[in-house]
């Protein structure tokens, strides 16, 4: 991110020694630059989390109740809803209507327990993901949960933007309701969830993203595809799902399964990838950099390319990226696909 | 200053798809989200800051369910000093002026400078809670206040009028203000503040504990009569803007908000 902005993250570090300064530098704006990308960490020596300490800065400022607008308007609906986008947790589960569609039983073991993220629960544009993976997990005859009304956000994003008690709070209670449903493992669909419950203390299945589990259902050849996705694709690796998490061969395996995709790959990918700036809080927090935005950069890069079509494994990187995709007046010719949407033409 | 903040815990509807209960006269509510009513929460900020610029106390109250005692343990946590929560099932909700002599209870009795609530509630949008609170107390008021100065014995209240006008008038203390949204920016109630909070004084009280006669609250005693509640028909109006391309049709489009009086 210090691409767009003045956020000089060794700096901050270095200053953060000093105690006297502490509440200057909560104070810098530079500070809820951040996209939560990780780069910093990955590239760091001394293997430090420099990022640690920008969200303890952002926690004095949340902590004194002088945040962003958007920013408290988001925390205070996970505290009160258990989403950040203002919607009733009592609508968490509208996407499901018209399926049918396994929910959890309590003490009842099921092999892969569904976790569904709060932009797909509710987010018309990105609900296909969780109903595609329904449809997904039946043909495959995988024994899996989906959780009920319980459900709420992982805290991933309360995280980021300072608000530790409220994480530990989601924490806490997630942990608690995710052990009344055991399971081997824990699948998410968004990537910013499997960061956050691998923090989890005390969850006992193991944690995993969707698209490690149809990676190995392709594998073992439990999953197959009658129709054809005759495109040029190239994959964006989610910030939270590569460098965070080391998930870079899954998801190129699962769009390599699909027939007639041509899958292409960014000068910057991988380890390497360019953040959209879709995490870190920055969903709540508009930058006040005039450069261009990085997932504009981004669609550019694809359309030098000549993708037809981003994939991507992330509900953050879906909508920064479309967003993008819109900006740079590529609507035409390119469109940004979560790798479930694709599947999701290919099934039947 | 001694401040009171009436506040009311209200359902979202801004985007929620809204139905009818079974018995025709309430809205179903169960997938509605709830919240604190979003001018009082400019009210409880107003208050805060107050507090901070010139001493004193704030005193929360509010009549609602033992679930609104979140949003008021928030408002607690923002720099409230203590609260009242009032329920009853007597009480004739509908009626503004029923809950205006309802708050009026709570807060009479009590050293009391300045009162101040949301200037309309986002559910039933009566516009009156405060005003007749003020005809209750017996003090005088400003509605859709929008600046507010503290002066020895007075405040100055900057109300919005239509047109983007201003009037200014000064009140004697006690008084009530009822404030518009935009006055200040609410803070955030950090959830370190609201753990705190739970040590403040929260009194739960009924009718009876405000010695408050039931009958001059409930449905009885009121001269409005709740008749119906209904959702108009959607009329379906649309019309599509025809163009070549997308400066012929803007054109068109300007013509048709010019015409309709839009700009």
């Amino acid at each position: 991110m210090t691409v767009r902005t003045n956020l000089n993250v060794r700096r901050l570090v270095y200053d953060s020694y000093n105690e006297e300064l502490l509440e200057e530098l909560a104070r810098l704006p530079e500070v809820w630059d951040c996209t939560g990308c990780h780069t910093c960490a990955v590239r760091c020596p001394k293997g430090l989390k420099p990022v640690e300490v920008l969200y303890a800065l952002r926690q004095q400022m949340v902590e004194s109740g002088k945040v962003q607008p958007t920013v408290r308007d988001a925390l205070e609906s996970v505290f009160l809803e258990g989403n950040p986008w203002g919607k009733p947790r009592a609508t968490r589960f509208d996407w499901m209507e018209g399926l049918d569609v396994k929910t959890a039983e309590e003490g009842e073991q099921v092999e892969y327990l569904f976790f569904v993220c709060c932009s797909i629960a509710y987010d018309p544009k990105l609900q296909v993901v969780a109903q595609n993976m329904v449809k997904i997990l039946e043909k495959a005859g995988v024994d899996y949960a989906f959780l009920g009304e319980e459900e709420a956000c992982c805290a991933s994003e309360v995280q980021a933007l300072g608000e530790e008690d409220l994480f530990e709070e989601m924490s806490e209670e997630n942990t608690e309701l995710l052990n009344k449903y055991p399971a081997q493992k824990i699948v998410t669909l968004s990537p910013h969830c499997l960061s956050a419950l691998k923090k989890y203390e005390g969850l006992e299945a193991e944690i995993i993203h969707y698209t490690e589990l149809l990676a190995e259902l392709i594998e073992e050849e439990k999953l197959s595809w009658s129709g054809e996705f005759a495109k040029k694709v190239v994959y964006h690796d989610p910030c939270y799902l590569g460098k965070q998490n080391d998930v870079f061969d899954e998801p190129r395996k699962v769009l390599q399964s699909v027939p007639g995709i041509e899958l292409v790959e960014f000068t910057r990918s991988r380890e390497r990838s360019l953040c959209c700036e879709g995490g870190g809080g920055k969903m709540w927090v508009e930058s006040e950099s005039t450069e261009e935005r990085l997932a504009e950069t981004r669609a550019k890069s694809a359309g030098a390319l000549e993708a037809q079509v981003i994939a991507c494994a992330c509900p953050f990187c879906i909508l920064t990226l479309d967003d993008a995709v819109k900006a740079v007046g590529y609507e035409e010719e390119m469109e940004v696909l979560e790798i479930t949407e694709i599947l999701g033409k290919v099934m039947e | 200053m001694k401040t009171f903040v009436a506040i009311k815990y209200v359902p979202d509807t801004s985007e929620a798809e809204i139905n009818l209960d079974s018995t025709g006269m309430g809205v179903d509510t169960s997938r509605f989200s709830f919240d604190i009513n979003e001018a009082d929460n400019y009210a409880v900020e107003e208050a805060v800051q107050i507090k901070e610029n010139h001493g004193g106390s704030v005193s929360v109250v509010s009549i609602g369910p033992q679930d609104s005692e979140v949003t008021i343990r928030m408002a607690l946590a923002k720099g409230g000093d203590n609260a009242i929560r009032i329920e009853d099932s007597r009480i004739f909700e509908h009626d503004p002026l029923a809950v205006a002599k309802v708050l009026a209870s709570s807060i009479k009795d009590q050293e009391c400078d300045l009162v101040m609530t949301g200037c309309m509630a986002n559910d039933d949008g009566n516009m009156s809670v405060g005003v007749a609170l003020a005809e209750e107390l017996g003090v005088p008021h400003a509605a859709m206040v929008k600046q507010v100065e503290v002066l020895d014995g007075k405040v100055r209240a900057h109300r919005e009028l239509e047109g983007g006008l201003m009037e200014v008038v000064e009140l004697t203390l006690p008084a009530v203000l009822t404030i518009q949204t935009g006055i200040n920016e609410p803070r955030y109630a950090p959830i370190k503040g609201i753990r705190q909070a739970k040590k403040k004084e929260l009194k739960v009280m009924s009718l009876d504990d405000l010695g408050l006669p039931a009958d001059q609250v409930d449905e009885s005693a009121s001269k409005i009569k709740l008749n119906q509640m209904y959702i108009p028909e959607v009329e379906a109006k649309a019309e599509f803007i025809e163009g070549e391309d997308a400066e012929e049709k803007a054109v068109k489009l300007a013509e048709v908000l010019k015409k309709g009086g839009l700009v």
